[in-house]
């Protein structure tokens, strides 16, 4: 029987420039990042082009990384949302450029009043435009200029925010079950948490494609959340920190 | 300021789920290094780590593979 190597064996390899080492980390963690990436996304290129990026900025993390510590799929994972979230955020904004300059029809006439310039109507943010949810439907999306979601890290995800390997082999061990209870959230708890997970979308933009107050889809993103946090506390009773 | 109104943000501000300014305030107390906000921040991860395996896994072409190896044995030194 073969004994796989340790994922932080492989990223000290990858640290000494070993390629072969990040060839078979990739072999190993590549499905979930792609996985992930692919379920933001939709499009092969865009994600075959992410989930390479990903795992060039491992490769030129890897040294810091082995130092520091932590449990590198769930770098790789957070990543991979990172990079995804960005592109959402980039595509949404080449949408409604594109809205704005030309005959879109993913422009609500309605919204952009006889008296506003397309100019006017972009510093307001006056538009709605499109977006694929995860149901697959159409949502109403409008982008409000006070909320820009920026990225909460400089450019790399720090080591000192990552799980260590251990709390993560554990949450692996369980994510059956996990995932089971998230299946048990109320609908609309589900559809902010889906829209902020998969989507990218911030509080105030899963207000306007839920098509409900701020203070009301806030409400139902952090019910979902906490829940998920309780839940993973509870299955796998890893919360140590000092309170 | 305080870390006890943050308790509930830390995962939607690693989804990039919060508003610019509440990003922004929060991202400049952890960079004065509060410890009790950065055990919270890993605890969070954690959440988001689970969050985000709510995709199923797919395995990519095995081009792309291919091509990232190229791509990265041009960037590294020889191996030692």
């Amino acid at each position: 029987m073969s004994m796989e190597i340790p994922s932080e064996e492989l990223l000290e390899r990858i640290a000494a420039q070993d390629v072969a080492a990040l060839g078979e980390l990739y072999d190993r963690y590549a499905p979930r990042v792609y996985g992930l990436i692919k379920h933001m996304l939709s499009s092969d290129d865009v994600a075959e082009e992410l989930l390479q990026d990903v795992f060039v900025r491992l490769w030129g993390e890897s040294l810091s990384l082995s130092r520091e510590g932590g449990s590198v799929v769930a770098w790789l994972v957070v990543t991979a949302r990172e990079v995804a979230v960005e592109r959402l955020r980039a595509l949404r904004a080449k949408v409604l450029s594109a809205a704005l300059q030309g005959p879109g029809a993913v422009v609500r006439k309605e919204m952009l009043g006889p008296a506003k310039s397309k100019a006017a109507v972009l510093r307001s943010s006056a538009v709605i435009f499109t977006t694929k949810p995860l149901d697959g439907k159409s949502a109403a999306m409008k982008p409000d200029p006070a909320d820009r979601p920026g990225t909460p890290w400089p450019s790399a995800f720090p080591s000192a925010w990552l799980p260590h390997t251990k709390e993560i082999a554990l949450i692996n061990d369980r994510l059956v079950l996990l995932h089971k209870a998230i299946d048990q959230l109320p609908k609309s708890q589900r559809q902010a948490l889906e829209l902020a997970v998969f989507g990218g979308l911030s509080e105030s933009e899963i207000a306007t494609a839920m098509g409900e107050p701020l203070a009301k889809a806030q409400r139902s993103l952090r019910a979902a959340v906490t829940f998920v946090k309780h839940r993973r506390r509870a299955v796998c009773g890893t919360w140590a920190a000092n309170i | 300021m305080g870390c006890q109104h943050l308790e509930e943000l830390y995962e939607l501000w690693l989804l990039g789920a919060l508003s610019g300014q509440s990003s922004v305030d929060l991202r400049e107390h952890l960079e004065r290094g509060c410890p009790h906000c950065l055990a919270r921040v890993r605890d969070a991860t954690e959440t988001v780590y689970i969050l985000d395996l709510g995709s199923k896994p797919l395995r990519p072409p095995a081009r792309v593979k291919a091509e990232l190896l190229r791509q990265i044995s041009r960037k590294a030194t020889p191996h030692r």
